[in-house]
């Protein structure tokens, strides 16, 4: 499991360090990739995936998606990652600054994994993060990109 | 008799009335005319048997004054031809029986000494008639006559008049029944025509006006007074129209705005909270790593900005909170009063907190509303007793509910034994951001109460408050039973 990266879609540069600095104390040896809005993370997951399908794919391991993104919104990315069987098997978590219920249904009716609001407080915000990163890459299972893929064809 | 009348059909009435006074007319007529042929009769009777005893007076003097009995016999023998004719008696001038005629034995002649009743007597006539031959009087005849006849001629009479009359008054009723839909039928129609409009709402019908009478000039008056009542209508119903007008498009901008109030609570939500947290989160890193940097002031002015952050992002939440109470729409379900006051009890324990603490929770309370919003309410309520009686040394907190079945609520009552308040400032204990306690003595937003306040108005109740300071406060929660105002 160990060497699984996350990719962390978020487009606030604070948000971004911050998350990051979280990240880094829960698994110091997970790589972060980093992209700042919506159409990125597409470009990202499909792409380069029609070249060498599952290159970047294949190292993932679990997907943080903000809900507000410039572009394409983070809602919009979750739905292009379950309609395609290249990505439909990613964990993805939703995260948000508010906790509007509207958002909430949406992204469980798109079949999200997971829902947090950001907290304030820091402190409260790093557990979180150390929670999450904890299961998402050392106690959960995922299936390998290419034998899914493969399984489709 | 009265209520009778009353239930009657017009058509009836009238035609009992001309029955009435037709039976009642004739009926008169037919009384007088038979007592006035009944007494006709009886003095054509009367002059009838003067005239008879005149003669037989005047044939019969000579034979009285010769006391020739034989012929005075046959004078009176030829009164029997006469059949009306009872009895008649011949007296001399001293009273004495000269001849007789007599039908019944039982009914002898009178002694003369008596005296005689004249006139009409019982069943019979009688009359005495002195008997004069040259102005002397020579004797007297006495005359009974019966009266069959004149029974069996009014008789007759009476059974004529009355066939006449019954023929008369059938042609009368005959007659009335015709005449009287003259009359009636224009205020049947009237009436008929009413009670359609009654039935069917339908204001457009009109009563058909025939003649310049009271009834004709009721029938115009009749529809004239629909005609008000048809337009009076058609206004009301245009006025309703676009008072519907006016309130879809004062709903349709009400949706607007609400949409608009949506998205930007959501911003607010979203777009505040983000800044908050880099200056909490950039705050906790700069402590963390730039520790050995900072002196014991900037390590406070660092921890001074991170708890106003954190303070701020409760504030946004509470508003949050309120403005989607506001919104959101609104459940009606029972809910068990008590198993929520007890979850949110619970919940509180378990903070950390050392004071001895007592509640009592009233069992088996039960209100009606939403369950999500109430639960909000009383978590405030109970936080906020939890909170001003942290300061005493042993927490106490009591939960009762009374129901008013009169007027249709139930009122809760949370009481605790804490700090209080003054009662001056009661007014100021429900709106947003007004805290009677300063922020080094309680914690907290302003926005709690407020928060009550606003789940308690949606449900159409009401809240009130008691208070001294030093002996704890008291919050009544007034709920109605059909939250939804029907």
């Amino acid at each position: 499991m160990d060497g699984h990266s996350i990719l962390l879609v978020e487009d606030n540069p604070d948000d971004q360090i911050l998350t990051v600095r979280a990240l880094k104390d829960a698994s110091a040896t997970s790589p972060v990739i980093v992209l700042e809005d919506g159409q990125e993370a597409v470009d990202f997951l499909f792409n380069n995936s029609k070249e060498r399908p599952g290159r970047h794919l294949e190292s993932l391991g679990v997907v943080l998606l903000d809900v507000k993104l410039p572009k394409v919104s983070g809602l919009e990315v979750l739905r292009h990652i379950r309609s395609s069987p290249l990505t439909d098997w990613l964990p993805v978590i939703i995260m948000t600054s508010s906790d509007e219920p509207a958002d909430l249904a949406e992204a469980y009716r798109l079949g999200a994994n997971s829902f947090v609001t950001k907290p304030i407080n820091y402190r409260e915000f790093a557990e979180q993060m150390t929670v999450l990163a904890r299961y998402w890459l050392f106690v959960n299972k995922i299936p390998k990109a290419g034998t899914i893929g493969s399984l489709i064809r | 008799m009265n209520r009778l009348w009353r239930h009657w059909r017009l058509k009836t009435k009238l035609l009992f009335l001309t029955l009435f006074t037709s039976t009642l007319g004739i009926s008169l007529v037919c009384i007088s005319l038979i007592v006035v042929e009944n007494q006709n009769y009886r003095s054509q009777l009367e002059s009838e048997l003067h005239v008879i005893a005149g003669i037989v007076a005047e044939q019969s003097a000579a034979a009285l004054v010769f006391e020739d009995t034989k012929q005075l016999a046959d004078i009176i023998e030829s009164l029997r031809q006469i059949k009306s004719i009872r009895q008649v008696c011949a007296y001399n001038a001293s009273g004495d029986i000269m001849a007789a005629l007599e039908s019944q034995k039982r009914r002898p002649c009178p002694d003369m000494a008596d005296e005689h009743e004249e006139g009409f007597v019982g069943n019979a006539y009688r009359l005495l008639m002195p008997i004069n031959l040259d102005n002397e009087s020579v004797g007297q005849i006495f005359l009974t006559s019966h009266l069959g006849v004149l029974q069996s001629h009014i008789r007759t009479f009476v059974i004529i008049t009355v066939t006449i009359g019954s023929v008369i008054l059938l042609a009368l009723v005959f007659l009335a029944l015709r005449l009287q839909r003259i009359v009636s039928e224009p205020i049947l129609q009237l009436s008929d025509t009413a009670e359609q409009i009654t039935r069917d709402h339908d204001y457009s019908v009109r009563a058909p006006v025939s003649g310049n009478d009271e009834i004709g000039k009721l029938g115009e008056n009749f529809n004239e007074m629909i005609g008000t009542i048809e337009q009076q209508n058609l206004r009301i119903l245009e006025s309703r129209d676009s008072l519907e007008r006016i309130v879809d498009a004062r709903t349709a901008d009400l949706s607007l705005a609400n949409r608009e109030l949506e998205s930007f609570s959501y911003s607010v939500s979203h777009d505040l909270r983000q800044p908050l947290r880099a200056i909490e989160g950039f705050g906790q890193a700069l402590e963390e790593d730039c520790n050995d940097q900072l002196d014991a002031t900037g390590k406070d002015y660092l921890r001074r900005i991170r708890a106003a952050s954190i303070r701020m992002g409760g504030l946004i939440d509470g508003l949050l909170i309120l403005s989607r109470l506001s919104r959101q729409s609104m459940e009606s379900e029972a809910i068990d009063l008590t198993g929520l006051v007890q979850e949110i009890v619970d919940e509180l324990s378990n903070t950390d907190d050392i004071v001895p603490t007592t509640v009592e929770i009233q069992p088996g309370m039960r209100v009606v509303g939403d369950s999500r919003m109430l639960r909000i309410a009383f978590q405030n309520l109970l936080e906020n007793a939890w909170k001003y009686s942290a300061k005493t040394e042993a927490r106490h907190i009591t939960v009762t509910a009374c129901r008013d079945d009169d007027e249709g609520f139930t009122a809760i009552r949370v009481q605790d034994n804490g700090v209080g308040f003054d009662m001056r400032y009661v007014d100021k204990l429900f709106v947003a951001f007004n805290r009677l306690h300063a922020p080094s003595e309680f914690t907290g937003t302003g926005i709690g109460l407020a928060t009550v306040f606003r789940v308690i108005r949606r449900h159409h109740g009401d809240i009130s408050a008691t208070s001294e300071p030093g002996k704890g406060a008291c919050f009544i929660v007034k709920l109605p039973d059909h939250p939804n105002g029907y």
